[in-house]
């Protein structure tokens, strides 16, 4: 009798993703965890792709903002919840990833996460106050004394970019973190408070297009805005790969069909005219990567940083 | 820029069924107010998901109901039951509940009501005089000024609790404690969080206050018995209702005091409405001519917080709308809601949006007026509740409130919290320790730790050279040492007057 209902247990098991899929998604919600709270980059990108989702599923895609402990809080939510595919979520890379290589309790396994797709990859840009003397990054580290950059935290994917970019250029940098969003360290370059700030370019767009905000670099292999130069045509080519990537993954041990297809589906959105033109809108930079692809990405950037691991322990003292 | 719009904006919200989002919005709106636990933010962060479907214009209607309304709801429940039903609302049950002790009610809520909309339209105004200088208004104000406005907010907890100053500084360093637990803001290091990640981002305040305030004050009552009002049925007719509204404009400089230190409080980011309340309120017992009636049912004040926690909400859109920084936990719901309808904050949005932007003024205008009316036309009911029995009014809240708290994250640490708070509360109030100032320093400690951590990062180690060489930061730091001189001084020339007095006599 036991037998024959364990034997039963594991038939059902085994062909349960099959069914998974067959079945998936009936009329239930999916949630789509963000990390942060409402009003941010991750916000806004996850609540462009929930109605597109909902559009191709065919049912109800729920964003929850679970923000909270520097966006590890999300994580462990999805990394609790059932790998059925009613639940994914979206991550900060590779601010988790280097959390991870300098051994910060982020509470769950990033190696464990389903990766499923990345989505966008903001480019980072350097820029000053319009009225600053500073017109080039040679100049901005020929300052006599270390560069003043400003930031939200140590543990920024902004600020880690900026520890390593300024290392591999070879000029000493004094981050001053504590500024409560990215708005208030741009603010904080206006009022002359540090000579230097380097962010996504999509979230300094309205500074430079008001004026307020000058660009002397962007950290691409390719030139992003007419007249500034790239961080590879200043002869730093290992820094243009940084970027901010917003990836989605699920819970661990999804099964590999529910995978490919909110993978595929993805990829549907990502090509399609109406989410490129809001990415173009927004100055979003799109880099749509399927399910193994964004997979390779993850372990490249897990060895990346680990590579840096030491310096950023270092820098956080 | 400029009055066309508004008036234009004006035109636009009697047309259509607009007046009905403005409506909803406030009854939302004082409703969350009057409930402890639940305020403005849990209010705006429910509605987001309504106003996906809506019109830009119409939301902006929605959302300035909610913000307008949400403070003089949680007056009625400071006054009538010492429970603030929202956080700005805590420095109002100073003296707005000894007047209900005294059976006063009456003339405390329509004091708070008239306040409410004279600040609201204060603040507004004054937004609107400012906001060409937006700009120079947020660069002027750096982790210096930051710093120092916390320490002069800090420094303002001696004035509040006169005569038991030794129990004040001791609630305040408990609250200053209880600001260090959590990643610290600079280095990321956790402190004090005892293995909890809930604790990672420290203590929340809404859990906090609620405890602190409300479960405590249900559990004195519940011991105490009875009901709130002392004096029975002869005290059951409501009187000085008019007599309270008119005293906000006989204390029309506690009124003016109050609006623009709301105003100012509410456009530095990360302050809020309830240490903008908290200060006008001791600013203006300090400086009255007989400051030991405060706190013992002196109407003047109910006006000066009720003031400044409306005008604030005129303050805070300044950082909000031209930079993008939310200027309270309300505003940061808020700027999701323009994400939301495509709206980005940011030094174009007066251009790109100026419609929204003079919808959402007028509603807050009108809803600060409107909700102070409608809340008129209850007093009569809304007061009995002091006449009501505590053992039906101390489970209610009670329920409510915790579930308020849990709505808010849907955190069940949230509710234990709360109730850890609760007892907290209990104690403080068995011994007489003033909460309010464990709540300020609790709030001020975060902002007054990190800047001064900027500040000494900026400065490159010389704190108080930079701060000297700022002319608002020398501003503040007058102000604060004005704080501290100005009872001396009053006390010395007290003194002198007796001297002279008995002089004169032969």
């Amino acid at each position: 009798m036991t037998a024959l209902l364990k034997a039963g247990l594991i038939a059902l098991a085994t062909t349960a993703p099959g069914a998974a899929l067959a079945e998936w998604p009936v009329d239930k919600p999916i949630t789509f965890v963000i990390p942060y709270g409402p009003g941010g980059g991750f916000d806004t990108i996850v609540r462009v792709l929930a109605p597109e989702l909902e559009a191709r599923l065919g049912t109800t895609v729920t964003p929850e903002n679970i923000p909270g402990a520097s966006g590890t809080r999300g994580g462990q939510a999805v990394a609790r919840a059932e790998p059925d595919g009613y639940t994914i979520g979206i991550y900060n890379i590779p601010g988790l990833t280097v959390s991870q290589a300098t051994e910060t309790d982020i509470g769950f396994e990033l190696g464990d996460v389903t990766w499923i797709a990345n989505i966008a990859s903001d480019r980072y840009a350097l820029a000053v106050a319009k009225d600053s003397p500073i017109t080039t990054v040679a100049e901005l580290c020929a300052l006599d004394r270390p560069i003043r950059l400003s930031d939200t935290g140590v543990d920024s994917t902004s600020s880690i970019t900026a520890v390593i970019s300024f290392s591999i250029i070879g000029c000493e940098i004094q981050n001053i973190t504590g500024y409560s969003g990215s708005n208030e360290t741009m603010i904080a370059v206006m009022r002359g408070e540090v000579d230097a700030t380097l962010k996504p370019l999509n979230s300094m767009q309205g500074y430079l297009e008001s004026g307020d905000l000058r660009l002397l670099a962007t950290l691409s292999e390719e030139p992003l805005v007419e007249g500034i130069p790239t961080t590879t045509e200043l002869g730093y080519p290992e820094i243009s790969s940084f970027g901010l990537n917003r990836v989605v993954g699920g819970p661990p041990g999804m099964p590999e069909d529910l995978v490919k297809k909110l993978s595929d589906t993805f990829m549907e959105i990502t090509a399609s005219p109406k989410f490129v033109e809001w990415a173009a809108s927004t100055d979003t930079g799109l880099l749509p990567l399927d399910a193994p692809a964004t997979e390779a990405l993850m372990l490249e950037l897990a060895k990346f940083y680990e590579k840096y691991a030491p310096l950023l322990l270092q820098t956080k003292g | 820029m400029g009055l066309d719009a508004l008036f234009g904006a004006f035109a636009m919200i009697f047309a259509g069924g607009s007046l009905l989002y403005l409506l909803s919005g406030m009854m939302v709106g004082l409703l969350f107010g009057i409930i402890p636990g639940l305020g403005g933010t849990t209010a705006l962060a429910l509605l987001i998901p309504v106003t996906y479907a809506l019109d830009p214009l119409d939301a902006m209607y929605l959302a300035g109901g909610v913000m307008g309304a949400v403070s003089f709801g949680g007056s009625v429940t400071a006054i009538l039951l010492n429970t603030p039903g929202t956080a700005p609302s805590a420095a109002t049950v100073f003296d707005g509940y000894p007047m209900a002790l005294q059976g006063r009610a009456g003339q405390a809520i329509g004091a708070a009501a008239s306040s409410s909309a004279l600040g609201g339209i204060i603040g507004i105004f004054t937004l609107l005089l400012f906001m060409p200088f937006a700009r120079q208004v947020v660069l002027s104000f750096g982790p210096s000024e930051f710093f120092l406005l916390a320490v002069l907010g800090l420094s303002a907890i001696a004035i509040s609790v006169r005569g038991k100053l030794l129990r004040g500084l001791i609630a305040g360093l408990l609250g200053l404690l209880l600001a260090f637990v959590g990643a610290d803001a600079i280095t990321g290091d956790l402190r004090y969080t005892g293995g909890f990640d809930y604790l990672w981002d420290g203590i929340p305040l809404v859990p906090t206050l609620t405890g602190l305030f409300a479960i405590s004050q249900m559990i004195e009552l519940a011991l105490k018995g009875g009901t709130v009002a002392e004096k029975s049925s002869a005290n059951m007719k409501i009187t000085g209702v008019w007599e309270g509204i008119w005293s906000s404009f006989k204390h029309w400089d506690a009124l003016l005091r109050g609006s623009l230190i709301g105003t100012l409080i509410g456009a530095v980011p990360g302050l809020g409405g309830t240490v903008a309340a908290f200060l006008s309120y001791s600013s203006t017992a300090q400086s009255d001519k007989d400051p030991d009636s405060f706190g013992k049912g002196n109407i003047r004040g109910v006006i000066a917080p009720e003031a400044a926690n409306n005008a604030k909400d005129g303050g805070s859109l300044i950082p909000t709308v031209a930079f993008g920084i939310p200027g309270s936990a309300e505003m940061a719901i808020f700027l999701a809601i323009l994400v939301l309808h495509g709206i980005s904050p940011g030094p174009a949005i007066l251009i790109e949006n100026e419609r929204e932007i003079y919808g959402l003024i007028v509603a807050l205008t009108l809803s600060t007026v409107f909700a102070s009316v409608i809340g008129l036309m209850f007093t009569r009911w809304m007061v009995k509740i002091t006449h009501v029995n505590v053992s039906i009014i101390v489970p209610l809240v009670i329920a409510i409130s915790l579930t308020g708290v849990y709505v808010l994250e849907g955190r069940m640490a949230d509710v234990v919290l709360t109730m850890v708070m609760g007892l907290v509360g209990y104690i403080m109030i068995r011994f007489d320790y003033p909460r309010l100032t464990l709540i300020i320093a609790l709030v001020l400690g975060e902002t007054a730790e990190r800047s001064f951590h900027m500040v000494n990062l900026i400065s490159d180690g010389n704190p108080v050279g930079f701060m000297v060489a700022r002319p608002i930061s020398v501003i503040l730091i007058l102000c604060t040492i004005g704080t501290f001189l100005l009872p001396l001084l009053r006390r010395k020339m007290a003194k002198r007057r007796v001297a002279r007095s008995l002089v004169a006599k032969p």
